[in-house]
């Protein structure tokens, strides 16, 4: 009998294959620092297995995945551990330590009027001034198109409170592009 | 902003209203110009925050969860082996082994066939669940612990 053993780890491996850049994606927009997002999703993993029990077969996996973390991102944040830092704001010069990958085309055509690194700061500002339940609310929303139910399921809230996180944090970074669109934004953020 | 359609009006964008509330909404839209420059900004904003390149996670990311549940008190694939030793099947146990063995035969990668993916997640989630009941056993004093790690080197001996 080949390696039951070996097959029950694949499958967690293979969980983890199919999830975990979208549990980073999530991590990077909540924190804004590559690094403490490489952590957290490292830690929701590890965290997700121990706690595999609390799984109900009715939530669709990917609702129970977001719940575990935000639960997990969320209580970092609160404990402190990670201060929220978007460091595309911090460090608008140069190499960002927590930048990410600019895959594509950036924003540099002439009918964009912010280019793809401005943009990227602008939503960071935006991002860091909202409160977490919007900034979770808001990434799992435009960052993994996920319905505001299952939005909803994974922060414990309702629908209707979830409409209204999304619709004040998606306000949120309509302003902070727009200021920038004025160019009325000072270098360094208001912090 | 005073327009108490405003606070809809993102989830009219995205699509998430109820048909009838959505209905009024875009009727309200026709006539109301403080809404329709919200609705214009809230598209554009969508749109602009879809173009943010994606975040792309280190390939170390895998190997180093690996190795924390490497370096958890005791592997619980070492335990669910253990706990399958006595012939005596769970049912789900006997389920996990057909799941364990497809995944090995189908490989790990994304391109998994769509319906592994519920079974595969259930019976993880079943395999562990077993685990944990394994747990209430009183098994986790480390003499324990290594007792039934030896049993499991005798089994495999056999
Ligand atoms: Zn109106």
């Amino acid at each position: 009998m080949l390696k039951v053993a070996a097959g029950d780890r694949r499958a967690f491996a293979w969980l983890f294959d199919r999830y975990h850049a979208s549990v980073a994606r999530f991590a990077f927009r909540f924190v804004g620092d590559r690094e403490r997002a490489e952590e957290l999703t490292q830690d929701i993993f590890v965290k997700l297995y121990r706690n595999a029990k609390a799984y109900q077969p009715t939530a669709r996996f990917k609702t129970f995945l977001f719940r575990v973390a935000t639960n997990h991102c969320l209580n970092e944040v609160r404990r402190g551990e990670y201060r929220v830092a978007h460091t595309s704001s911090e460090a608008p010069d140069g190499e960002e330590t927590g930048g990410v990958e600019m895959a594509g085309p950036d924003g540099d055509r002439p009918d964009q009027a912010l280019a793809g690194r401005e943009l990227e700061r602008a939503v960071g500002d935006a991002l860091r001034s909202m409160s977490d339940r919007e900034r979770a609310a808001f990434t799992m929303c435009r960052f993994e198109g996920m319905a505001y139910r299952d939005i909803a399921e994974a922060l414990e809230a309702s629908e209707s409170a979830v409409k209204s996180l999304i619709h004040r944090a998606t306000l949120a970074v309509a302003r902070r592009i727009e200021e920038l669109q004025a160019g009325t934004v000072p270098a360094r953020s208001r912090g | 902003m005073s327009c108490h359609f405003e606070e809809d009006l993102t989830a009219y964008v995205d699509g998430e209203l109820p048909a009838a509330r959505r209905v009024e909404v875009e009727a309200h839209l026709g006539g109301c110009t403080g809404c329709r420059a919200t609705e214009a900004l809230l598209r554009h904003t969508v749109a602009r925050v879809a173009e943010l390149p994606d975040f792309v996670p280190s390939v170390n990311t895998r190997r180093a969860v690996l190795a924390k549940l490497d370096a958890l008190p005791v592997p619980w694939w070492e335990r669910l082996r253990t706990l399958l030793r006595p012939g005596v099947l769970v049912p789900s146990a006997g389920l996990a082994v057909a799941v364990g063995l497809a995944l090995v035969v189908v490989g790990p990668g994304p391109e998994a066939p769509e319906e592994l993916e519920d079974p595969a997640v259930m019976e993880l989630a079943a395999n562990l669940e077993l685990v944990e009941d394994y747990e209430l056993l009183g098994l986790d004093s480390p003499e324990d612990l290594e007792v039934v790690a030896s049993l499991h080197e005798l089994e495999v001996a056999q």
